[in-house]
């Protein structure tokens, strides 16, 4: 299923490529493709791309855009032209042995400006052989550089489909920390589990402690797993003075099963209000 | 030379914009890139250098251009500073053969990237025959890429050295406007000028040329085909040498168009050249404020500004 389903997405990557990029380099691309020797060509087709294919947005019809979208895919639309083609470049690449198909990608990785560690992490969902990746993509959260860090945490189905879960805690933690978009987090919710919970309770305990804010997103992961003592920090929060910490936090205990949490809220007139009438949810932060 | 000395005066080329072409920002702090920004510096260009101690294997030099186009650039995209870079092996290290063999197959890989701007610093130090050798194979990879070439040359016998650096870029069929000669003095403008290279000073205590002595030397050639860096690098050097320079220069009744060729305009034309650098990307910053309206400017972890005057530390 996921082959076919890939299949078609590629496809139509393919032919937005095409349509955003003139012949010479169309021909340029193809003259690579069909080569006997890939891994001798590839590190210079792809450091040189941007030369040839401009760096304009790409533009995509609206048949195009709704099949990407349906599958997942949509925010294509936000890339350039050079980041698409690098994309759909190693997603054509010749992966038969798999071996070979490891280490001429791999040397990409090592050598690569940001733009290319962009395009590289912006691969990882369309690469062959998804499980031996998940190394350099667990590699990629360690990274500083914030391009590099949005494209494997934001909009990217890679970490949430392939990570463990040491990895892909340390994903969402990182997230907080450098102050991702939240909500653009793929699987965000699904692979929600209680040792991530409890790290970002400490984590907005720390916070707390430093007079800083605590982004409301975080609540969103913890709500499933509120026990007794989750609910003691719940306390604290909801005593805190921020209005948009107290209604975050209110929405996941709404969100959970555990009683006591919810009996509580009730005695917050304006949370209680909040929550029942319905507008509150995780897209108003 | 004596004399009061005068305080930097920010204000007198407020609202100017320079371009530092030779510093090495790898062995400077964040605070200096927040300094250079507050006071005029909107791009730079580092060259590949050597880290005061030799490398001792093939890594240390992937490693190091890699965070030339990577983790350097970005620090310096936070401060809104454009951040472009030569690569190179440098006059030093090319007396170790061997290594130097495995750097230049590691080079191509390099030259060709995004925002690398010229084959640089390239050259002579103690003008040894290796150090020749390396000097033109690499003059052979600029000619084979484009790409404009940045020239240091030796602090011992100067001149003699930049002579030869000339011939010999000469001599392999280099066009002298794509060849900035870096580090020159006195002694050396004149000839540079005449056979048609750039000719870069470098602003530097002690060890180069002083800003003083530099305001003599436009007023004595013009602006044309010559510009100021810092060269600031570990040692004790000024990453603010070209503002402060400029303002010397409008304390010493240098017109603002001859200000603005040395000290901005010149090297953008200059390492336009490869067709990696483009003034419009100076700005990407501002812009990025405004495409995503109502986010932070702030990026990637990057905290708010302290306030340096204040003795509380949030
Ligand atoms: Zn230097």
């Amino acid at each position: 299923m996921r082959e076919n389903h890939m299949k078609a997405v590629k496809e139509i990557i393919a032919s937005v490529v095409k349509n955003n990029i003139d012949l010479v380099t169309e021909n340029w691309l193809e003259e690579f493709i069909l080569a006997t020797d890939q891994p001798a060509q590839l590190a210079k087709v792809f450091v040189m791309l941007p030369r040839k294919t401009g760096k304009l947005p790409v533009a995509i019809t609206n048949d195009q855009q709704e099949i990407l979208h349906a599958a997942g895919f949509g925010y294509i639309r936000n890339w350039t032209i050079d980041r698409l083609s690098r994309v759909w470049l190693l997603s054509t690449l010749n992966s038969e042995d798999k071996d070979t198909f490891y280490s001429t990608v791999d040397r990409l990785f090592l050598a690569a400006e940001i733009n290319e560690a962009v395009a590289l992490y912006s691969a990882l969902p369309f690469l062959a052989h998804p499980e031996i990746w998940v190394k350099r993509c667990a590699e990629g959260i360690r990274s500083n550089i914030g391009s590099v860090l949005e494209a494997i945490i934001e909009n990217n189905p890679y970490p949430s489909g392939n990570l463990n879960e040491a990895a892909w805690n340390q994903l969402v933690l990182k997230a907080f920390f450098t102050e991702k978009n939240i909500s653009s987090i793929i699987g965000l919710d699904q692979r929600a589990n209680p040792d991530l919970a409890l790290t970002l309770i400490d984590y907005a305990k720390e916070r707390w402690a430093a007079g800083r804010k605590v982004n409301p997103q975080l609540w969103r992961l913890v709500g499933k797993f509120i026990n007794a003592e989750i609910f003691e920090t719940l306390k604290v929060g909801l005593q805190h003075y921020d209005q948009i910490e107290q209604r975050a936090i209110a929405l996941a205990i709404s969100e959970s099963g555990y009683q006591p949490a919810k009996d509580y809220i009730n005695t917050f007139p304006e949370l209680k209000l909040a929550l029942a009438d319905g507008s509150l949810n995780w897209n108003s932060f | 030379m004596m004399g009061a000395p005068e305080a930097f005066d920010i204000n007198a080329v407020k609202g100017m914009k320079f371009f530092d072409p030779h510093v090495h920002m790898t062995s400077r702090t964040t605070d200096d890139y927040q300094a250079m920004a507050d006071a005029g510096v909107v791009a730079l260009i580092e060259p590949a250098f050597w880290l005061g101690q030799p490398r001792t294997g093939l890594d240390s030099f992937r490693d190091y251009y890699s965070s030339l186009i990577g983790w350097e650039r970005f620090r310096s995209s936070q401060f809104g500073i454009k951040h472009y870079c030569t690569i190179g092996l440098n006059s030093r290290e090319a007396n170790n053969e061997s290594l130097a063999e495995q750097v230049m197959e590691i080079l191509p890989l390099f030259v060709y990237k995004e925002g690398v701007v010229g084959i640089g610093e390239i050259g002579f130090d103690d003008q040894t025959a290796a150090e020749e050798k390396y000097y033109r194979l690499q003059l052979e990879l600029a000619k084979e890429a484009g790409l404009p070439v940045q020239v240091h040359t030796p602090h011992r016998d100067k001149k003699k050295g930049t002579q030869r650096s000339m011939d010999i870029a000469l001599e392999h069929g280099l066009d002298p406007y794509s060849v900035i000669i870096d580090h020159n003095n006195e002694e050396t403008v004149k000839e540079v000028l005449d056979r048609g290279f750039w000719a870069a000073f470098t602003i530097y205590p002690f060890t180069k040329m002083g800003n003083e002595r530099m305001v003599e030397i436009v007023k004595q050639y013009g602006a044309e085909r010559i510009m100021v860096n810092s060269a600031a690098d570990w040692g004790i050097s000024d990453p603010l040498a070209v503002p402060k320079t400029a303002s010397l220069m409008k304390m010493r009744g240098l017109s603002d168009q001859d200000i603005e060729l040395v000290t901005y305009r010149n090297a953008i034309t200059a390492f336009a050249q490869s067709g990696q650098l483009n003034e419009t990307d100076f700005n990407a910053q501002i812009d990025l404020t405004r495409k995503f309206e109502g986010n932070t400017i702030l990026r990637g972890g990057q905290q708010p500004r302290t306030d340096k005057s204040s003795i509380i530390i949030s």
